[in-house]
C-alpha cells in the first residue's frame, strides 16, 4: 500500500510538536483540507521519522470534574472499578464466611469508600441454584451481611451500606456446574447514590 | 442409634401384621388386582387402603350439538379423571363393562355388575337447557339394588369442569365418608411471562390463571384457610416484602415490606396473623405479625438462619427450617416460639416443611446422596420415608387437602415442572408445562366456595 500521502499529516504534526502549537487551536488538520493524491506527486522523503505513541496529545482532563461525583451512577461504578474496587466478592458452597482473599479486596473497598464518603453501596447477596429458593433466599442475606459487618469492622459508616439478597433469582450465570455455581455465590456491591454526608 | 433400631423393628413388625390383616379379614375375592407397595406403616394413608369397585356406563347425552356435546364429552372424561385420581376406586369403565350385556335399567342389570365384582354403579344423564347444561348424577347399590344418591347440577358450558367436579366430590363423599379434593387448587410460581409470577391452577393442572403482575420476582405463594387469599414474596418494590392477594378483587395488601428481606409467608389456622422469616440484625429469623404487619413479634432468636415456617393445621406448632445445626434442618416450635427442637436427623439439607391435614405428618425436601428427594415424616415417632429417587431435584412437597397425595417439582425433564404424586410414591402425574413452574401450594379447602 502507498503511504506516501502521509507525509501530508505526519509532517504538520512533527512540526506542531517541534514548534509548539498555537493555544485553543485544534491539533487536528483542517477538516477541509483536501489531500489529492492523483494529481499531486509529492517528492519521495529523504528519511524516516519515527513518530513515538506519545506525540499523539492524551485529552487534557478538566480537573474539575471527577467521575465520583457525577449524577450518572454507571460512570461511579465504572470508576470505582477503575480505581481497584471489587464489585463481586465469592463465597464456598452454603457457606457465608468470607476468605483470607475477600477480606484483602473487601480492605481495598472499604478505603475506596472512606475516601468517597459520600457515595452509597447496595450489597447484593446470591447464591447458587442448589438447595431450595427460600433457604437461597437467607443464605444471601447472610452473605450480603458478611460483607456490610466487615466493611463497617474496617470503618466505613454502616448508614451507607443497605443489604439486599436476591436469593437464587438472580444468576449470572446458567449452566449446570460448579464453574458456573461458584460464579453466583457471591456478594455483588453497586453504588447506588450518594448521601449527604461530608 | 438405639431408638432409631427400636422404630424399624416395630415398624418392621407392624409391617408384617398390615400385610397379614387383609387377608384375615378380606371378603374379596382372592382376584384382586395387585395392590400398590404397601407404605411405611408409620405413615399410614388416611380413609383406609381398600379401593371400591364403581361401574360407570357410559354417560346419556341427550339432545346435544355443537359447544354442549363438546362439554358434555369433557364433563364424563372430568368425573371419571376426578374418580380415579381420588384413589378411592377400581373404575369399571366402558371398556371393562363390554362384556356385560346391559339393558340400561341399573336394577334389571344387578346381576351383570355382581359377575365383576361391582359394589356400586354410577349413572349421568346430561342434556341441555339453553345455554347451560344439566348434570342428572346417580349412585345404586349393586347389594341391595337400591338408588342411593340422585344429584342434579346446572351451569353454563364454560363450568363444566366445575359442574363435574362438584358431582365427583360428592361421589366420593357418600361413597367414602371422606371430602373429596376436586374442587381444591394450587398455587405455583411460574416464569413463563419472562418474570417469575404467582399462579393458580385446578387440582389437575388445568384452568392455570396469573394472580400476580409485578413485573419482577414474585415467590412463595401460600394459601389463606379459606382459599381466598393467597401470601406471598414479592421483589416488585424493591427489598422482598409480604404482600396479600384477594383472589375475588385481585387487590394486593402489603403484610411487611420494611428492612432488607421478608419471605416465605405462612398463614395461622384461623387466617388472622400471618408467620414469616425476616432478617434482623444481619440474619433471618422467624416473626409472627396480623394481617395488615400489627404486632411484629419475634419467635427464634439464633446465630443461624431460622426461615421457611410452616404453621401446622391446628394452629398449636410452626415447623420451620434453620441452620443452627450447621446444615439446614426441619424444627418445631410452639406457635409462641417456645419448646423449639429438631426434626429431622437424616440428610445432610432439609427445608421445606409442609403439613398434612390432620397435622400428624410433614413432607419436606431433603438431599440424600447428593440428590434432593421428596420425604415424608411422621411428627411425633420422627419415623420418616423418602417418596422419590433418582436424578432430578425434587423440591418443594405440598399435602393435598385429603392428605393423601403430595404435589412438588421436578427437573427430571429439564425444566422445573409441578408433578402430583400419592403419599407411597406412587402414580406420579406431571400438571404443568409452561415455562418453568415452582413453589407449589395445595389449598386447604375447595376454594370459591
Amino acid at each position: 500500500m502507498n503511504r506516501k500521502w502521509m507525509v501530508w499529516i505526519v509532517a504538520p504534526v512533527l512540526l506542531t510538536v517541534l514548534y509548539g502549537c498555537p493555544k485553543k487551536k485544534p491539533q487536528t488538520p483542517p477538516q477541509d483540507l483536501e489531500v489529492d493524491t492523483t494529481t499531486v506527486t509529492p517528492p519521495a522523503p529523504t528519511t524516516t521519522t519515527d513518530v513515538p505513541a506519545t506525540t499523539t496529545p492524551t485529552p487534557v482532563e478538566d480537573e474539575t470534574e471527577d467521575p465520583l461525583l457525577s449524577a450518572d451512577m454507571q460512570v461511579v461504578n465504572d470508576e470505582l472499578r477503575r480505581r481497584g474496587f471489587s464489585p463481586d466478592v465469592y463465597f464456598e458452597y452454603d457457606e457465608d464466611s468470607l476468605s483470607d482473599e475477600t477480606r484483602e479486596r473487601l480492605a481495598r473497598n472499604a478505603d475506596l469508600l472512606k475516601s468517597s464518603a459520600q457515595l452509597t453501596v447496595t450489597i447484593e447477596g446470591h447464591a447458587d441454584e442448589r438447595g431450595t429458593n427460600e433457604y437461597n433466599l437467607a443464605l444471601g442475606d447472610r452473605r450480603a451481611n458478611a460483607v456490610r459487618d466487615y466493611l463497617t469492622s474496617l470503618g466505613v459508616d454502616g448508614n451507607r451500606l443497605r443489604t439486599l439478597s436476591y436469593g437464587e433469582e438472580r444468576p449470572v450465570c446458567t449452566n449446570v456446574d460448579e464453574s458456573c455455581w461458584s460464579q453466583n455465590r457471591r456478594a455483588h456491591m453497586v453504588i447506588t447514590g450518594r448521601a449527604n454526608v461530608g | 442409634m438405639r431408638s432409631r433400631a427400636i422404630y424399624l423393628a416395630a415398624a418392621s413388625l407392624l409391617l408384617a401384621l398390615g400385610l397379614m390383616l387383609p387377608r384375615i379379614f378380606a371378603q374379596e375375592p382372592p382376584a384382586t388386582p395387585p395392590q400398590q407397595q404397601p407404605p411405611d406403616v408409620t405413615i399410614e394413608l388416611r380413609g383406609g387402603q381398600r379401593q371400591f369397585r364403581l361401574a360407570i356406563p357410559p354417560f346419556r347425552v341427550a339432545g346435544v350439538s355443537g359447544d354442549a356435546a363438546q362439554t358434555t364429552r369433557e364433563i364424563e372424561q372430568v368425573v371419571r379423571q376426578d374418580l380415579v385420581n381420588s384413589g378411592h376406586f377400581i373404575i369399571q369403565g366402558p371398556e371393562e363393562l363390554r362384556a356385560l350385556t346391559l339393558s340400561g335399567d341399573v336394577q334389571r342389570d344387578l346381576e351383570a355388575y355382581r359377575s365383576v365384582g361391582s359394589e356400586a354403579v354410577l349413572t349421568a344423564d346430561l342434556r341441555a337447557e339453553g345455554d347451560r347444561i344439566v348434570l342428572e348424577g346417580r349412585l345404586f347399590d349393586i347389594a341391595s339394588g337400591q338408588a342411593i344418591l340422585a344429584k342434579r347440577y346446572r351451569g353454563t358450558f364454560p363450568v363444566g369442569r366445575r359442574i363435574a367436579h362438584t358431582f365427583a366430590d360428592e361421589v366420593i363423599r357418600f361413597l367414602i365418608g371422606v371430602p373429596g379434593i376436586s374442587l381444591s387448587s394450587i398455587a405455583f410460581t411460574s416464569d413463563r411471562t419472562g418474570q417469575k409470577e404467582i399462579f393458580t391452577m385446578d387440582y389437575d393442572g388445568q384452568n392455570q390463571r396469573r394472580v400476580t403482575g409485578h413485573r419482577s420476582t414474585s415467590m412463595s405463594p401460600s394459601w389463606s384457610p379459606g382459599g381466598g387469599e393467597i401470601a406471598y414474596t414479592s421483589f416488585f418494590n424493591g427489598p422482598p416484602g409480604i404482600y396479600i392477594a384477594d383472589l375475588a378483587s385481585g387487590r394486593k395488601q402489603p403484610v411487611v415490606t420494611s428492612g432488607s428481606l421478608n419471605t416465605t409467608p405462612t398463614f395461622s389456622p384461623d387466617g388472622g396473623r400471618v408467620a414469616f422469616a425476616r432478617s434482623v440484625d444481619g440474619n433471618v429469623e422467624i416473626f409472627v405479625a396480623d394481617r395488615k404487619g400489627g404486632n411484629l413479634r419475634r419467635l427464634t432468636h439464633s446465630n443461624a438462619i431460622d426461615t421457611n415456617p410452616a404453621w401446622s393445621p391446628k394452629g398449636g406448632e410452626i415447623a420451620f427450617t434453620s441452620g443452627r445445626a450447621g446444615n439446614p434442618h426441619i424444627y418445631l416450635m410452639d406457635a409462641e416460639g417456645a419448646n423449639q427442637r429438631r426434626l429431622s436427623f437424616d440428610g445432610t439439607y432439609n427445608d421445606g416443611a409442609s403439613w398434612s391435614p390432620s397435622g400428624d405428618l410433614i413432607t419436606f425436601t431433603s438431599r440424600r446422596d447428593g440428590r434432593f428427594q421428596i420425604v415424608v415424616m411422621n411428627v411425633v415417632t420422627l419415623a420418616s420415608r423418602v417418596l422419590t429417587s433418582g436424578a432430578g431435584e425434587n423440591e418443594s412437597p405440598t399435602f393435598s387437602p385429603d392428605g393423601r397425595k403430595i404435589a412438588y417439582v421436578s427437573r427430571r425433564s429439564g425444566r422445573k415442572q409441578i408433578y402430583v404424586m400419592d403419599l407411597d410414591g406412587g402414580n406420579t402425574r406431571q400438571i404443568t408445562s409452561e415455562g418453568n413452574n415452582d413453589m407449589p401450594d395445595w389449598s386447604r379447602l375447595a376454594s370459591e366456595q
